[in-house]
């Protein structure tokens, strides 16, 4: 016996508990008389209690206070049309500001391309800003960090004869990340920093520091010419206290999982 | 003392009040975890997804729109970021998962922690449109109305596109040996 499509719209108002009253003495009825109906009604009605019974997870420690951290100083002022924007009104404009602007974000770009071949034993300040998200390598080894001073992740990857670094955090207040890599054919090749401004990093032989303030995402690339597997002791200090230290480590064959 | 309503904390973080979002986090931070989790079946990245909902909601809140429910703006947001989260990462679970059946077979015997796992996996082979629903719907607890203020779709929609998800999950299951 066919079910009704009107029949088969109550099954499924009362497995939602959405049903009347009305409706629901209706449904009664015809299950009554349809076993096809009542064999739908069982099937949808076990589908529903087993979705209305997947764990309810717990949100993780720290959550709350990594995002209120991340929360921007004020609330912004509403944007103000600038003379440059209604410049770019004009559609002709607008092309040649795409162009300048296009052109303007790739000379601040670090990128794999631009990377020099040899280390910079001491560099202070080498600040580039990425348009997108590290490409390359797929993440292959991925750490979580979740202390009341910082919280999120730092991943590593391989492109060709680089390691990349890639850190997304959040802090509660200024905290120095000091990375620190024993091998001495590894050498500090780049560093740059995804939607956010102000970053300050030195390096030095086999050891990078940079200070996060709030919500950052950096990338830190490091040469490995030697293709070598590389460890980085990662160490996180707040108000001159270690409040976390890591090992993070890649194989040099690691591509992926 | 009544606890203040999504409403009257969302004026006052209007007007600057940290405190009051603050509250509100507190009251979503779980069930916008909880949703962002079942979307992308991953608890790193559901905490990434969280915490961006979070402070697009603290940066967009001059955009919020009071003819709204709070809930239903949050809920969309987090239902948004866990999709462009799946886009970007370009995450392939539902091929995963298909690998991952072929060693059941279809006798299986399907115990209530199988069918929890087995759910899980089903849920994460439909579209993410079905999978929206259902977690408003089942894990969220939203009723036809809320779910339509939620995706801004009909109600009748509503209606037809969870019929459709629960087939589907039925589906899903049945190929996976657990219905």
């Amino acid at each position: 016996m066919a079910i009704d499509s009107k029949i088969v719209e109550l099954i499924n108002a009362d497995v939602d508990g959405e049903i009347s009253p009305a409706d629901k003495q209706e449904l009664e009825a015809a299950l009554a008389a349809n076993p096809e109906a009542q064999a739908m009604h069982a099937e949808l009605s076990g589908l529903g209690r087993a979705l209305n019974e997947l764990p309810d997870l717990d949100s993780p420690p720290h959550l709350k206070h990594a995002i209120m951290a991340s929360l921007p100083a004020a609330q912004k002022e509403p944007p103000r049309e600038s003379w440059f924007r209604s410049l770019l009104a004009a559609p002709a404009l607008g092309y040649v500001g795409m162009f300048v602007a296009g052109a303007l974000l790739t000379l601040s770009l670090v990128s794999s391309d631009q990377l020099s071949d040899r280390a910079f034993t001491d560099v202070t300040g080498l600040v580039g800003t990425m348009s997108s998200d590290v490409p390359d390598g797929p993440e292959v080894r991925v750490t979580h960090i979740d202390r009341p001073e910082v919280a999120g992740r730092v991943s590593m990857r391989n492109s060709g004869p680089l390691v990349i670094v890639d850190f997304d955090l959040v802090s509660s207040g200024p905290v120095d990340i000091v990375a620190s890599y024993a091998d001495q054919t590894v050498w500090f090749n780049g560093f740059a920093q995804l939607e956010s401004p102000g970053a300050s990093i030195s390096a030095e032989s086999g050891r990078v520091t940079m200070q996060i303030d709030g919500k950052r995402r950096y990338a830190l690339f490091l040469q490995n010419p030697s293709a070598r597997d590389v460890a980085i002791n990662l160490q996180f200090r707040s108000g001159g206290a270690v409040v976390y230290d890591t090992e993070v480590a890649i194989a040099s064959d690691a591509s992926g999982g | 003392m009544n606890k203040p309503d999504d409403k009257e904390l969302m004026e006052r973080c209007l007007k600057g009040d940290r405190q009051a979002f603050e509250a509100l986090l507190v009251r979503y931070e779980k069930p916008v975890y909880n949703a962002a989790y079942r979307m992308l079946h991953n608890a790193d990245d559901a905490r990434d997804v969280t915490q961006t909902v979070f402070l697009k909601v603290y940066e967009n809140l001059d955009q919020y729109d009071p003819a709204h429910r709070f809930f239903s703006w949050v809920y969309r947001i987090a239902l948004n970021e866990s999709i462009n989260w799946l886009k970007k990462s370009n995450r392939q679970q539902a091929l995963d998962y298909e690998t991952a059946d072929q060693g059941d077979g279809p006798d299986a015997m399907a115990n209530d922690e199988q069918l929890g796992e087995g759910m899980e996996a089903a849920l994460m082979r439909i579209s993410e449109d079905y999978r929206a629903v259902i977690i408003l719907k089942h894990v969220l607890g939203c009723s036809y109305i809320e779910i339509s203020e939620v995706l801004d779709i009909p109600e009748k929609r509503v209606k037809s596109r969870l019929y459709t998800a629960r087939q589907l999950l039925q589906e899903r299951l049945t190929q996976q040996g657990l219905h």
